[in-house]
């Protein structure tokens, strides 16, 4: 039955993204007249994407959408964009057809290729123009990537462990009942900074001197945490073998919809925020470097934005999404000024230099 | 008075071209070669890596320059000097040995009375059953066994509903060292099995029958004939299952909840999640020198077992 009501509502979502996309498409002057004297169409374009509920999403809002719109189709790779990165570096510099088209990405990552200089300049989208400012990376000259959403670090509980209210700090992390029962991405992204609050130390010493961090994480790591990667906190959440994890709002919400019992918050120490986006990689032929730059366009136009991000449950770069239900003025889905001040902003070129970094000291401190 | 073409039938008559043409194409004076020929297919295997190694020997001798996120174009040790200073890598190298250490011990105890049944039973419908049980595992892959123990394991699996049942608190069973080494165990045992069962194979059944007809109990049997004679397939298996795990990603990233990492996920991690080639290659280098340092220990004090295909040291 579930199966059923899943699939009707997904194909409702994709014929009212389709419809969208295509008034969308006629909106920019992308026509039926245009078409002819547009290069010659690829018969598919690779998008390397996150599985689950995140590919689903991008299915639906800009994928399907495109190919109703273009007949192109568009196939999602779900390889890892840390697998990605060193096949598309190694095309590049081979001087091979890349194996992917469009690389969904998180910022930071995306910006080591912008650097490396294995990415398509994207500067001529003409949609760029109805963008905030969150879709240009920052530091990076022109738009080697564009950034198409930002999502936030949250902290993830599971609601019966709670019973006097939400947590409201870290500190909550250290109480002994959670032993083993809390989860942290394996390489501790997203949670340096907040912890670094949570340590005694300050925003602003980072990255000179980040002690408080370490220090907040050595203790962390006595609670035994679960340490893994997007669907794993999905799965923990509804194997019961967590209650709290510091994880993307989406994969909480994922396993909200899959009906766990679950909620977040943004602690009081704050809570990373963080930009994702799509570039294209240098060496694919004219035409499919062409189309290819249309699916982006595409993907930061209002329409597809609206359909994408309400699978996602993310802020976009469009002004005047309207919030999916239930996230108007949740703190994971920061719109106006006042909802950033509770989140921390780290500088992409830090992340990018110190990254390997603050990995490589977590890692010492968790195998310890 | 049968025809020709019944006394010679056609297809001889395809063979005679074939060994013509073969002829020509491989005269008998280069009979010799034959061998060297035959040989060739895995020479160029062998070559190929030896070149994959020397490529990474060369990416291991630049660091990362994080502003372009290009290899630097000087040559230098400092990811090695890196690697060594940092207690880190240490920590997982000892993991890793250890761990490699103990599934092989734990992989040969188990797999010794599963082989030697599996040989000796005469029962054929026993030896069949043993058989398909000892296949079974290798039409799973090793990450979707991996992930069955989660299912079993896990704070609501199957495990922990049979503790419920007399009372016991759900215990977390999974995300440790222990839980890396059973599964490792668990996927080492029919690789295990496989080696010793030609070694026990070798064994003539009458010598069994004489120490046992010459006053020796079941225990001396096994531990002066049975054990010593079966020593070519201990070592051969311990020597497949040591260098296995020792080399192992799946299971301590399955199993290991993150914080279990052997050498080969540190390697992984610098590779694709930091990006820094040069170091993952410098661990890599690591990886096969000690890995070839404990498999010539081994050769040296033990022999190649079955590996030395009855020429190595007695």
């Amino acid at each position: 039955m579930t199966k059923t009501k899943s699939t009707y509502a997904l194909t409702r979502r994709r014929f009212l993204g389709s419809a969208a996309a295509l008034g969308g498409l006629a909106a920019t002057g992308w026509t039926g007249q245009a078409f002819a004297q547009e290069p010659e169409k690829p018969a598919e374009i690779i998008v390397r994407a996150w599985g689950g509920s995140w590919v689903a999403s991008l299915q639906a809002g800009v994928s399907d959408p495109f190919t109703a719109a273009t007949g192109i189709a568009v196939r999602h790779d779900l390889t890892e964009d840390n697998e990605i990165q060193p096949k598309v570096w190694a095309a590049v510099a081979q001087g091979r057809i890349p194996p992917i088209h469009i690389n969904w990405d998180t910022t930071t990552n995306a910006t080591k290729s912008a650097l490396r200089g294995v990415t398509e300049d994207l500067s001529d989208l003409a949609n760029l123009a109805n963008t905030t400012e969150l879709a240009k990376p920052v530091g990076l000259e022109g738009y080697p990537i564009v950034n198409t959403y930002g999502y936030v670090y949250v902290l993830a509980y599971r609601p019966s462990a709670f019973p006097e209210g939400a947590p409201t700090s870290l500190q909550v992390l250290l109480d002994p009942k959670f032993k083993g029962r809390i989860a942290l991405y394996n390489d501790g992204i997203g949670f340096h900074f907040p912890a670094q609050v949570a340590g005694g130390g300050k925003l602003e010493d980072i990255p000179d001197n980040m002690d408080a961090a370490w220090s907040f994480i050595e203790k962390v790591k006595e609670q035994q945490p679960l340490l893994g990667e997007d669907p794993d906190f999905t799965n923990w959440f509804q194997n019961g073998e967590i209650d709290l994890a510091v994880t993307i709002s989406t994969n909480a919400r994922e396993a909200m919809k899959n009906g766990i019992e679950l909620a977040w918050t943004v602690p009081e120490e704050g809570s990373k925020f963080e930009t994702d986006g799509l570039w294209i990689p240098k060496g694919l032929p004219e035409n499919e470097l062409y189309w290819a730059k249309q699916y982006i366009n595409f993907a930061i136009s209002k329409d597809a934005q609206q359909v994408w991000l309400d699978g996602l449950g993310l802020p976009g770069v469009v002004p005047g999404l309207t919030p999916p239900e239930g996230l108007a003025g949740d703190p994971s889905y920061p719109t106006e000024p006042a909802d950033f001040e509770r989140l921390i902003r780290v500088p992409t070129a830090i992340q990018v230099e110190h990254e390997s970094e603050w990995f490589g000291k977590f890692k010492a401190i968790m195998q310890g | 008075m049968r025809s020709y073409r019944t006394a010679y039938p056609f297809r001889w008559r395809v063979m005679d071209t074939l060994e013509m043409l073969a002829r020509v194409l491989w005269p008998n004076r280069f009979s010799g070669a034959v061998p060297y020929l035959m040989l060739a297919p895995a020479v160029l295997l062998v070559l190929l890596l030896v070149i994959g190694m020397a490529q990474i020997a060369d990416s291991s001798l630049h660091v990362l320059d994080r502003s372009t996120f290009l290899p630097s174009a000087d040559f230098t040790l400092a990811n090695y000097q890196t690697a060594l200073r940092q207690p880190l890598y240490w920590m997982i190298i000892w993991r890793s040995l250890l761990g490699a250490a103990v599934v092989t011990l734990l992989s040969l105890i188990f797999a010794f009375p599963y082989a030697y049944l599996m040989v000796r039973t005469p029962s054929a419908l026993l030896r069949k059953f043993l058989l398909i049980a000892l296949f079974l595992p290798f039409f799973i892959g090793q990450v979707v066994r991996a992930y069955g123990w989660l299912i079993i394991l896990g704070n609501q699996g199957v495990m922990n509903e049979m503790l419920g049942w007399v009372g016991i608190e759900p215990q977390r069973l999974l995300f440790n060292y222990p839980a890396v080494l059973f599964g490792l165990v668990q996927y080492m045992l029919p690789f295990a099995v496989l080696m010793l069962a030609p070694a026990i194979t070798a064994i003539p059944e009458e010598i069994e029958s004489a120490a046992s007809s010459l006053g020796a109990n079941w225990w001396r049997t096994f531990t002066h004939v049975i054990l010593p004679m079966s020593k070519p397939g201990l070592v051969g298996a311990g020597l497949v299952v040591l260098t296995l795990s020792l080399t192992d990603f799946a299971m301590p990233a399955v199993l290991g909840g993150g914080s279990q990492d052997f050498i080969a996920n540190a390697i992984y991690d610098q590779f694709f999640r930091t990006s820094d080639q040069g170091m993952g290659a410098a661990l890599t280098l690591f990886l096969v020198g000690i890995g070839s340092l404990v498999v010539g220990v081994i050769f040296t004090v033990f022999g190649a077992g079955t590996l030395a295909m009855g020429r190595g040291k007695k």
